[in-house]
C-alpha cells in the first residue's frame, strides 16, 4: 500500500507545481489547458518518482545504493515490483478491468443505439461514450496480450529469468495508471469526442478532455515503447544456452515482430498528437488551414503509425493463437519457419500501407493505386499464418478444452475480419464503405475476434501456469461457444448496415434501419453478459479452483517445465535447450513417453540443469 | 539502463549478457528517437523547404559548431575515463557541459527573433519551434544525463573496466548532436529565402 | 486413426457445398440497396466480384476447419493430461508453395480486377456537364449551382448529365457521402477538392432513404444529422428548378 500512497502524493504534489507555475508564469488560469498540460506531466513525474523511481535510480543518480521496497505477499502487485511474472499480472487484471470498462461504454452505445431518435443518451454524450470506448479498446489490444503474456511468458519461453531491464518493464507498467486515471478523468473537464483517431482541426478546436486524451495517450505510447524495446533487448541477449532464433516459440516471434513495430513507430502517433496540442495551446498553425496548414498531414502521421498498430495488436495474437493450437493439436507447428518469415514481413509490409485509411480524404489520386495494390499483397504473409494453423490442426488429437475452442473461433473470426479487409482495401469498393458499419464490423472481428479472443485463448491455456489452479472447464467452454455465437450475431448485420447506408460515429441513423439496430443491440448485451461468466470463471478458479499439475495440458515448450506457478528465478540454474519447441510425435518424444510420467519435463525443450 | 546493481546469483551469468544488453537498449532507444525526429522532420516539409530571409545564419551556425565541437570533448572526456584518467574526464564532460549550456543559451536568442519575425501563426514558424523547441529538449535532457554521470564520475566512480553510464551518456550526446546536423539545414539552408 | 481419404472427401465436399450456398446468397440476395449513379455501378460490381472471389477463400478455410472439428475433435472433456500425441509433421514444402503462390495470384488478381480496372472506371472522364460547389459547415450543407443560385435544404440534380462537385468546408472536416450514389470525399478546410458523378435514375428521398447526402466525418455534437435529401430530376426539370431559385419563388 505504501508505494501507492506516495505515489499518489507525488503525483498530487507535481499536479500543484504545474499549475502552480502556470499561473505564475502567466500562460494561464488554473482551469486552463496549458495548467492541464504542465499539471499532468509533472503529475507523471511525481508519480513515478513516489512509486518506486524515488528510492531506485534517483539515489543510484546521486552515487547512493537502490533502496527499492521490501514487500512480500499479495501487497507486492501493489509495488514497483520488477519480476516479470508479478507485472504480467498487473497487466493482466489492469487490462481485463480496462476491458470490462470498454465493454460497458459500448453495451451504452448499443442501448443508445438500438432505436433511431434519441434514447438514452443526447448526440454529445455519446460522442464522447464512443470515443472513450475507442481508444481504452485499442489500449486493451495493444497492450493485453504483449503486456500480461509478453512480460509473464516470454523470458521464462526462451530461458531467462528476467526481463533485461527489470525497472523499465515496472515503468511501463506504472505508466499505465495515469494514463488511465487521465482518460477516465476526462469527463470532468468536459470529455474528449472526436472519436480514437483525433483528427484535426475538430480535434484542436473541441472540449479540454481532448487535452488529456493527447496528454495520457502520448504516455501510454512511451510505455509500449519502452516494452517493446525491452522485450527485444531480452529476446536478442538473455536466451538460453541452446536456445537458438531457429527454436524460439512462435509467440515469442510474435511478441518480438510486434515490438519492432510498437519502437519505432509508436513516434509518430506521440509526435502528431504533440502538434494537436500545440495547435491547441500555443497558436501554431499545423492543421490550421487559415494559417496555411494543412489536415492532412495529421492523418498520414497518425495513420503511419495507426496501420502498423493494428499489427502490433494483432501479432502478438497470432504468435498466442499458433501457440495454443499447436500444444492442443499435440502436433508440431506446420511451417514455423514460413510463419516467421510472413510475421516479419507483415512488419516491413506495415510500414508502407497507410494511406489506404485516407481513399476519401481528398489525398492525391496518384496515391490510390500503389496503396490499394501494397495493402491487399498483405493477405499473402496474413494467409501463411492460416495455412500455419490448419496445417497444425490437420489430423491433430484435437481434444475439447476451452484453449482449443478459442483457437477454432479464432481462425473463423479473424478470417471474416481479413477478407472484409480486402474489400475496404478496394479503393472503388472503399469510396462507398469508408466510414460506414462495414469498417465498424470488419474492425471489431479484426480486433475483437482476431485479439481479444486471442487474448482469451491464451488466458485459458496459460491460466493454470500464472495461478496453479484450474478454473472450471465446462463453464469456460460454455463461456466460448456463448460469446462465439453472440459475436456472430452481433457483428454479422454491421456489414449489412454498412452496405445499407449507415456510417459511424453517429447518435441516430435512418427509421429504416431500425429493426436491425435493435436486432445487433439486443446481441450485443447478450455478448456482454458472457463476460460476466468469465469473470466469474477466473476470479474463482484463482481463488479456490483446484490445484493442477505442473502442466496440465502436457504441452512441450519451456514455460511448461517449470512447477506452476513458477517459482522466483523461474529455473533453478540455467536451463539448456535442446531441441525446437514443438517435438509433438517426434522419435524423441516416444522414447521421453514411454518411461516417464507425462507431467516430468518432455524432452522437446527440456532443460538440463538443477 | 536499468538497474547495473541488480546481481542475481540465478539465470545465466549476468555478466556475460549485461554488457550486450545494456549497448543493443541503448541503440534501440536511438532508433526509437529517430522515428521522432523523422515525424517531425516530415512535417516539416509538408508546406515546401523554403525558409524567411530574416533567419540569423551566423547565429546558427556559430550554435552548429559549438555542438560539433562538443561532441569532441565528450568523446575525449569518455577516452579519459576508459583508461583511468579521471581529471581528463572531468575536463571533457565540463567543456561539454558549458558548450553545450551556451548551445541552449543561444537556442533561447533564436526562439526571441524567431517570435519576432516568423510567428508560430505561420507554418513555418510553427515548425521552427518545434524542432528548435523539440532538439532543445533533448539537449537539456543530455546535459541532465552528463551532469549525473560528471557528478558520479567526480567523486570516485567509474573505472577503465566499468564506465558503461558514461558511454551511454556521451552516446546519447553524440545523437542529440547528430540530429541537429538534420534539423540545422532543414531549417535554415534547404530552399530559397 | 481414421481413413486418410475420409479427410480429403469431406473437406471437398464442405467446401464445394459452401462455395456453391455462399455463390447463391451473394448473387440471388440483393447485398447492395438501389443505386442511383453510373459510379455506383461499378461499385457494386467491384463489391459482387469481390465477394465471388472471397467466398472460395473463406469456404476453403471454413471447411478445413469444419472437417478437423468433425473428424479429429474429441468432444468430451478431458480431465488428466493429455498423453498422446498427433503424427510429426512440421512443414510440407509443396503445400507450402502452392499455397503462397495461390495466394499471390490471387492478390495480384484482386488488385487488378476489381483494383486498378474498377479505379479508372470509376473515375471516369475529367470532364463535367455541371459544377456545383459544396461548402460544409457545422452542420450544414451549402450548394452553389452554375448560375449562381445557391440552395441549403436539398440537392437536386438532373439525370444522365456528369456532374462535378467542388468540396470546400470552412471549419473542419467533414465528408460528403451520398449512399445511393456510392461516392464520398471529405470536404477539407484550405483546399478544394472533386468528385465526379454521374446520376443516371430519377428519384428523391421519398423513394430510398440513401438518396441524401450524409456527413460520414466525425464533425461533433450534430455530425448525425448532417443530411440532406437528394432529389435526381430530369434535364427540364432541373433547369426550372435552377430558374426558380434564382428568382425565388
Ligand atoms: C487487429 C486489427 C486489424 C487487422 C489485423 C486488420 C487487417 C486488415 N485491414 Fe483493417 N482496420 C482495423 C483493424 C485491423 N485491420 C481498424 C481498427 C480499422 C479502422 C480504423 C478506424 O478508422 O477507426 C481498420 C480499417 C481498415 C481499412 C480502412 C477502412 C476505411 O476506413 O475506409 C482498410 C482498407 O484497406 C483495412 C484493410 C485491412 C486489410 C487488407 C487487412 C489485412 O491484414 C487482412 C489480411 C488477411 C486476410 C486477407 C485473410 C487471410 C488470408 C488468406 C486466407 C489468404 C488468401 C486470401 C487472399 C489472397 C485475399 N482496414
Ligand atoms: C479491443 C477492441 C474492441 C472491442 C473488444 C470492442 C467491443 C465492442 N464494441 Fe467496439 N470499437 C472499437 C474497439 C473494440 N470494440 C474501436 C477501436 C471503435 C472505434 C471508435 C471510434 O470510432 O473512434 C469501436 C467502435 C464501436 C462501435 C461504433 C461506434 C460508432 O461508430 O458510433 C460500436 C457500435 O456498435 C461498437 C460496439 C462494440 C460492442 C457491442 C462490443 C462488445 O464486444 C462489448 C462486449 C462487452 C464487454 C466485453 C463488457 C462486459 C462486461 C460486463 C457486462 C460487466 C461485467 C462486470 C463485472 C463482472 C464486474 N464498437
Ligand atoms: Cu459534418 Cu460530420
Ligand atoms: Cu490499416
Amino acid at each position: 500500500m505504501w508505494p501507492l500512497v506516495r505515489a499518489m502524493v507525488g503525483a498530487l504534489v507535481g499536479y500543484l507545481v504545474g499549475i502552480t507555475i502556470t499561473v505564475l508564469a502567466g500562460l494561464g488560469g488554473v482551469n486552463s489547458e496549458v495548467a492541464l498540460v504542465f499539471g499532468y506531466t509533472l503529475g507523471l513525474v511525481g508519480w513515478l518518482y513516489g512509486i518506486g523511481l524515488g528510492r531506485t535510480w534517483v539515489r543510484e543518480w546521486r552515487g547512493l545504493p537502490a533502496r527499492p521496497d521490501a514487500i512480500e505477499g499479495w501487497r507486492r502487485y501493489l509495488t514497483f515490483s520488477t519480476d516479470h511474472k508479478v507485472i504480467g499480472v498487473q497487466y493482466l487484471t489492469t487490462f481485463i478491468a480496462v476491458l470490462v470498462l470498454g465493454g460497458i461504454s459500448a453495451l451504452l452505445m448499443r442501448i443508445e443505439l438500438s432505436r433511431a431518435g434519441e434514447t438514452i443518451m443526447n448526440a454529445e454524450r455519446f460522442n464522447m461514450v464512443m470515443s472513450m470506448h475507442g481508444i481504452l479498446m485499442v489500449a486493451v489490444a495493444v497492450a493485453a496480450v504483449l503486456g500480461s503474456f509478453g512480460n509473464f511468458m516470454v523470458p521464462i519461453m526462451i530461458g531467462a529469468d528476467d526481463m533485461a531491464f527489470p525497472r523499465l518493464n515496472a515503468i511501463s507498467y506504472w505508466l499505465n495508471v495515469p494514463v488511465a486515471l487521465g482518460l477516465i478523468l476526462a469527463p470532468t473537464v468536459g470529455s474528449f469526442d472526436s472519436g480514437w483517431t483525433a483528427y484535426p482541426p475538430f480535434s484542436t478546436v473541441n472540449n479540454h478532455g481532448q487535452t488529456l486524451f493527447i496528454v495520457s495517450v502520448i504516455t501510454f505510447g512511451l510505455s509500449s515503447i519502452f516494452g517493446g524495446l525491452n522485450i527485444l533487448v531480452t529476446v536478442a541477449t538473455m536466451r538460453a544456452p541452446g536456445m537458438t532464433w531457429g527454436r524460439l516459440p512462435i509467440f515469442v516471434w510474435g511478441a518480438v515482430s510486434a515490438s519492432i513495430l510498437s519502437l519505432t513507430v509508436t513516434q509518430f502517433f506521440a509526435g502528431a498528437l504533440v502538434l494537436v496540442e500545440m495547435d491547441r495551446i500555443a497558436g501554431t498553425t499545423f492543421f490550421n488551414a487559415a494559417g496555411g496548414g494543412d489536415p492532412l498531414l495529421y492523418q498520414h502521421l497518425f495513420w503511419f503509425y495507426s496501420h502498423p498498430a493494428v499489427y502490433i495488436m494483432v501479432l502478438p495474437s497470432f504468435g498466442l493463437s499458433l501457440e495454443v493450437i499447436t500444444h492442443m493439436s499435440r502436433k508440431p507447428l506446420f511451417a514455423y519457419k514460413a510463419s516467421v518469415v510472413a510475421m516479419l514481413s507483415i512488419v516491413g509490409l506495415s510500414l508502407i500501407v497507410w494511406a489506404h485509411h485516407m481513399f476519401t480524404s481528398g489525398m492525391a489520386n496518384y496515391f490510390h493505386a500503389p496503396f490499394m495494390f501494397l495493402t491487399e499483397s498483405i493477405s499473402i504473409p496474413t494467409g501463411i499464418i492460416f495455412l500455419s494453423a490448419l496445417g497444425t490442426m490437420w489430423r491433430g488429437r484435437l481434444r475439447l478444452e476451452p484453449p482449443l475452442l478459442f483457437g477454432f473461433i479464432w481462425v473463423f473470426q479473424f478470417l471474416m475480419g481479413g477478407v472484409t479487409g480486402i474489400f475496404l482495401a478496394d479503393v472503388a469498393t472503399d469510396i462507398n464503405l469508408q466510414d460506414t458499419y462495414f469498417v465498424v464490423a470488419h474492425f471489431h472481428y479484426t480486433i475483437m475476434g482476431g485479439v481479444v479472443f486471442g487474448f482469451l485463448a491464451g488466458t485459458h491455456f496459460w491460466f493454470p501456469k500464472i495461478s496453479g489452479r484450474m478454473y472450471n472447464k465446462r463453464l469456460a467452454n460454455i463461456f466460448a461457444v456463448w460469446i462465439g455465437l453472440a459475436f456472430q450475431t452481433t457483428f454479422i448485420p454491421m456489414f449489412w448496415l454498412g452496405t445499407n447506408g449507415m456510417n459511424r460515429r453517429i447518435a441516430d441513423y435512418p427509421e429504416e434501419l431500425e429493426n436491425v439496430n435493435l436486432f445487433v443491440s439486443i446481441s450485443a448485451v447478450v455478448l456482454g453478459l458472457g463476460f460476466v461468466l468469465f469473470i466469474g470463471n477466473m476470479l474463482h478458479g484463482a481463488i479456490k479452483g483446484p490445484k493442477t499439475v505442473g502442466n496440465p495440458w502436457s504441452a512441450t515448450t519451456l514455460e511448461w517445465q517449470v512447477a506452476s506457478p513458477p517459482p522466483e528465478h523461474n529455473f533453478h540454474g540455467v536451463p539448456t535447450v535442446l531441441a525446437t519447441p514443438y517435438t509433438y510425435g517426434s522419435t524423441m518424444r516416444h522414447a521421453q513417453l514411454a518411461d516417464e510420467p507425462i507431467t516430468a519435463p518432455l524432452v522437446g525443450t527440456a532443460y538440463e540443469g538443477d | 539502463m536499468a538497474s547495473l546493481t541488480h546481481a542475481s546469483s540465478h539465470g545465466h551469468a549476468e555478466a556475460t549478457w549485461r554488457p550486450q544488453a545494456n549497448r543493443l537498449g541503448l541503440w534501440l532507444f536511438i532508433l526509437s528517437e529517430t522515428f521522432l525526429f523523422g515525424a517531425f522532420i516530415s512535417s516539416r516539409f509538408v508546406a515546401g523547404t523554403d525558409h524567411p530571409e530574416e533567419l540569423n545564419q551566423p547565429l546558427a551556425l556559430g550554435l552548429t559548431l559549438l555542438l560539433l565541437v562538443s561532441s569532441i570533448s565528450a568523446y575525449l572526456g569518455e577516452q579519459a575515463i576508459a583508461h583511468d584518467d579521471r581529471r581528463g574526464f572531468v575536463i571533457g564532460l565540463s567543456a561539454t557541459m558549458l558548450l553545450g549550456l551556451a548551445f541552449t543559451v543561444g537556442v533561447g536568442f533564436e526562439f526571441a527573433e524567431a517570435a519576432q519575425h516568423f510567428p508560430t501563426s505561420t507554418v513555418y514558424g510553427s515548425n521552427f519551434v518545434m524542432l528548435i523547441g523539440l532538439h532543445a529538449f533533448h539537449v537539456v535532457t543530455g546535459l541532465g544525463a552528463l551532469g549525473v554521470v560528471l557528478n558520479l564520475g567526480r567523486t570516485g566512480h567509474f573505472g577503465s573496466e566499468d564506465h558503461w553510464k558514461v558511454e551511454a551518456a556521451v552516446k546519447y550526446w553524440h545523437f542529440v548532436d547528430l540530429a541537429w546536423v538534420v534539423i540545422y539545414p532543414s531549417l535554415y539552408l534547404m530552399g530559397r529565402n | 486413426m481414421r481413413g486418410r481419404r475420409g479427410d480429403w472427401s469431406l473437406l471437398f465436399v464442405l467446401w464445394a457445398v459452401f462455395i456453391v450456398i455462399g455463390e447463391l446468397l451473394a448473387w440471388k440476395v440483393d447485398l447492395l440497396p438501389g443505386n442511383y449513379a453510373r459510379e455506383g455501378e461499378v461499385v457494386d460490381e467491384a463489391y459482387i466480384l469481390l465477394i465471388a472471389l472471397a467466398v472460395p477463400v473463406f469456404a476453403g478455410v471454413a471447411a478445413t476447419l469444419l472437417t478437423m472439428m468433425v473428424r479429429h475433435t474429441t468432444w468430451k472433456l478431458g480431465d488428466a493430461p493429455p498423453t498422446e500425441d498427433g503424427r510429426y509433421l512440421p512443414h510440407h514444402r509443396t503445400l507450402t508453395i502452392v499455397w503462397v503462390t495461390v495466394s499471390a495470384l490471387l492478390a495480384a488478381g484482386v488488385a487488378v480486377n476489381p483494383g486498378f480496372v474498377g479505379l479508372r472506371d470509376f473515375r471516369g472522364e475529367q470532364r463535367a456537364d455541371h459544377v456545383i460547389a459544396v461548402q460544409a459547415q457545422r452542420w450544414s450543407w451549402q450548394f452553389t449551382y452554375e448560375n449562381g443560385a445557391v440552395a441549403t435544404d436539398e440537392l437536386v440534380l438532373p439525370v444522365d448529365e456528369r456532374i462535378r462537385f467542388d468540396l470546400s468546408s470552412i471549419d473542419i472536416v467533414h465528408s460528403f457521402w451520398i449512399p445511393a450514389f456510392r461516392v464520398k470525399l471529405d470536404n477539407v478546410p484550405g483546399r478544394t477538392t472533386q468528385l465526379y458523378v454521374t446520376p443516371e435514375r430519377e428519384g428523391d428521398h421519398a423513394d430510398n432513404f440513401n438518396l441524401r447526402i450524409q456527413c460520414a466525418e466525425l464533425c461533433g455534437l450534430d455530425h448525425a444529422k448532417m443530411a440532406v435529401p437528394v432529389r435526381v430530376v430530369s434535364g427540364a426539370e432541373f433547369d426550372r428548378y435552377l430558374n426558380s431559385l434564382r428568382t425565388g419563388v
